[in-house]
């Protein structure tokens, strides 16, 4: 996979997911400080790091965001929340605009 | 609005009370969860009945608006709770009948609340109120046909910042309204049902901000020039005059409300308003008879006449002048007939919706109303619309036809009326129609599925037509249907509803015999409410019809009666808000409270 066609998100803990850029950009707010012309260091480095996002949380953010896309293309499938996790991933989800 | 992945949470959060168990441990997460999370995961865990008094402790940090509408189990022990909240700023108790006096002593002294919602909380008295004097920051107190007295309404004179105030049906006398003056701030005041006299509504012009007034139902027959008032209900009572007193200041009065008022002489009544600034009127169920009034009110949007005495000669002398800005005109249960439809046509260029149920208007009328370009619903029922008109020499020419001239129409009620399935063909032309209801015995199949093509349909009632399984099984709905009324077809089965219900999961359908709660989600949210048709002569079978439903829609969540969800205020607003509703439903009926 070509670096451009990625992006980088990392965790409170430092864990570095790279994931398809299509798929981030299921996040409005992950989109727009991707495309938001020049300002972020974001957009020139395709990497974001979420102090306030745990390790388990983002790695099911973006198991989410993947299952968005398969979702939109029509594959009905359930996507399960384990009930620990609903609370820290529902602020999650909220600050991501997803 | 909440993200797709928030709803998810939202909806695992609340699965059941095994989930609840899990998550609610997490207690420092809750407390700094952002309020419109907590406040969205509080409502859902209400919608699924999976509260309890306890579990409200894990929110006190963070909810900031409860609604416990028409929950009957809140109690003093629910209010204990609440009364811990450090930021609630709303509470709705209206219909808990569990509420008393007692039970509000926990909220005293909360100083970060703003709005109350007490009504129809009857244990509720003046003993009560005075634990609501101890919350100052109190803006908006709704104590509607609540156990107070006059006596307790008095000292309510101490909340001074209340802007809004709901003290329907109490026995507010004018010495009480005297003792409220000090509340400089009012803006919203309602005091249907109550004792106030003339002498009393003078006090009213004590409130300079007030701008919402509803005096329905009392003895007020004079109301003097009120300089900020823009919405006013006047309902049932003997109206002499609205706003005497020296010309000069113009009013902003932009609706009335004056449905079943009586007139001691309806042109002075009128004579000191400035006509030409309501948008608004409904003087459904009138006894007035002679409508030059209406002459005068150019900027006129809204207009129900309604079971009044209208006639075609009136619709064309005063309705016919005014119509430029009409939006929606409701004329049912009127004697209007075709000829007075006639009058109207090229003169209403920007009516959305024409009501002319209950009339006897005719297939002839159907040509002149596709002379109203920007109609979005029709509501022809219980009319003599038989779908054909013979013309001379070329036979029958189907008057539907007519109406495909009409490129915004959405919503069509043809219910009681001759239709048979033969003239319905041109129907199938309406490409942006998503409300259709037909009801009579000459439909069959053919009906069904001729209207099963309409590509944006989302809502189909064709009741007590003789259906077959058959034709009900071999049903392509359209893509988009959400809700199919089959009421009274009597020919159907349980077993091939139930078959259609499986093989269309997203279609809610509606019949005698569906009792299935599964399909039944959301239903009756979607402006399709069963309880359409006109308010005064459909109020029997409104409630007949909803209770009939409540069994088969609604046998999960306890079913509540739909009025009691709305304040009144919203349901003024929701009628208000008529322009791209559907005309008529249930909610815009009695302008004045109905006293059950």
């Amino acid at each position: 996979m070509k670096k451009e066609e990625t992006v980088k998100l990392i965790s409170a803990e430092g864990f570095e997911f790279v994931i398809d850029k299509k798929a981030a950009m299921v996040s409005q707010t992950i989109r727009n400080m991707l495309t938001s012309p020049g300002s972020f260091a974001e957009t020139q480095h395709g990497e974001v790091t979420f102090p306030e996002i745990s390790t388990t949380i983002l790695e099911k953010i973006c198991q989410y965001f993947y299952w968005s896309l398969q979702f939109a293309s029509g594959k009905e499938t359930e996507f399960h929340i384990e009930p620990e996790l609903t609370l820290e991933l529902m602020m999650a989800a909220n600050y991501l605009h997803t | 609005m909440e993200g797709h992945l928030v709803r998810l949470c939202l909806d695992a959060a609340s699965k059941s009370r095994e989930s609840v168990e899990i998550w609610r441990r997490q207690r420092r997460t809750l407390e700094r969860m952002p309020t419109q999370l907590a406040d969205a995961l509080l409502r859902q865990l209400l919608r699924r009945r999976l509260v309890y008094p306890s579990l409200l402790e894990v929110f006190q940090q963070c909810v900031e608006e409860i609604d416990l509408k028409g929950e009957s189990f809140v109690d003093a022990e629910w209010m204990a709770y609440l009364g811990s909240f450090r930021h609630l700023r709303a509470l709705n108790l209206a219909d808990c009948r569990g509420i008393n006096n007692a039970a509000i002593w926990s909220i005293t002294g909360m100083t970060t609340l703003k709005e109350l919602d007490l009504s129809r909380c009857s244990k509720v008295t003046d003993a009560g109120i005075e634990h609501l004097l101890s919350i100052p920051s109190l803006k908006k107190l709704c104590i509607p046909e609540s156990g107070l007295t006059a006596k307790g309404i008095m000292r309510l004179s101490t909340l001074g910042k209340l802007s809004v105030l709901d003290l329907g049906g109490l026995p507010v006398t004018d010495l009480a309204l005297n003792s409220l003056q000090a509340l400089t701030q009012m803006e919203y005041l309602d005091l249907w049902g109550s004792k106030i006299s003339n002498k009393g509504a003078e006090i009213l012009k004590m409130f300079p901000k007030l701008n919402f007034l509803n005096l329905a139902w009392t003895n007020v027959t004079k109301l003097s020039k009120l300089p900020s008032l823009t919405c006013l209900n006047m309902s049932n009572c003997t109206i002499q005059y609205i706003f005497e007193g020296e010309d000069g200041a113009r009013t902003p009065l932009s609706k009335l409300v004056i449905s079943g008022a009586t007139f001691t002489d309806v042109h002075d009544a009128f004579s000191y308003m400035e006509a030409s600034s309501l948008s608004v009127l409904d003087i459904s169920n009138s006894t007035v008879q002679d409508f030059h009034f209406l002459e005068d009110m150019n900027r006129l949007e809204y207009l129900d006449v309604s079971s009044s005495r209208m006639e075609d000669d009136d619709l064309l002398k005063s309705v016919a002048c005014v119509g430029w800005n009409l939006k929606d005109l409701n004329l049912s249960n009127t004697r209007i007939s075709t000829l007075g439809v006639t009058t109207l046509a090229g003169k209403v260029p920007n009516l959305q919706t024409l009501c002319l149920s209950h009339t006897a208007v005719d297939d002839a009328a159907l040509s002149y109303i596709s002379m109203m370009p920007s109609l979005r619903a029709i509501n022809l029922r219980n009319t003599n619309i038989k779908g054909f008109t013979n013309q001379g020499g070329q036979g029958r020419v189907l008057s539907l036809t007519a109406l495909q001239n009409l490129d915004h129409l959405e919503w069509l009620d043809l219910e009681d009326t001759q239709i048979r399935d033969e003239v319905l063909h041109p129907l199938s032309a309406f490409g942006e129609l998503n409300h259709l209801s037909l009801k009579s015995d000459f439909l069959s199949d053919i009906s069904l599925h001729t209207v099963s093509s309409l590509p944006k349909l989302q809502s189909l009632g064709i009741r007590g037509a003789v259906l077959s399984n058959n034709g009900l099984l071999s049903l392509q709905p359209p893509s988009m249907l959400q809700m199919l009324d089959l009421r009274e077809c009597w020919l159907l089965t349980e077993d091939a509803i139930s078959t259609f219900c499986r093989s269309h999961p997203r279609i809610v359908v509606q019949h005698e015999l569906v009792h299935t709660s599964s399909i039944c989600q959301n239903a009756g949210d979607d402006g399709s409410s069963p309880s359409r048709g006109t308010s005064s002569a459909s109020q029997a079978r409104l409630k007949k019809g909803k209770s009939s439903q409540a069994s088969c829609r609604f046998r999960r969540e306890n079913f509540v009666d739909e009025r009691i969800k709305y304040s009144r205020e919203e349901l003024l607003r929701l009628q208000f808000s008529a322009v791209l509703a559907p005309p008529h439903t249930g909610i815009s009926g009695p302008q004045a409270p109905v006293k059950e």
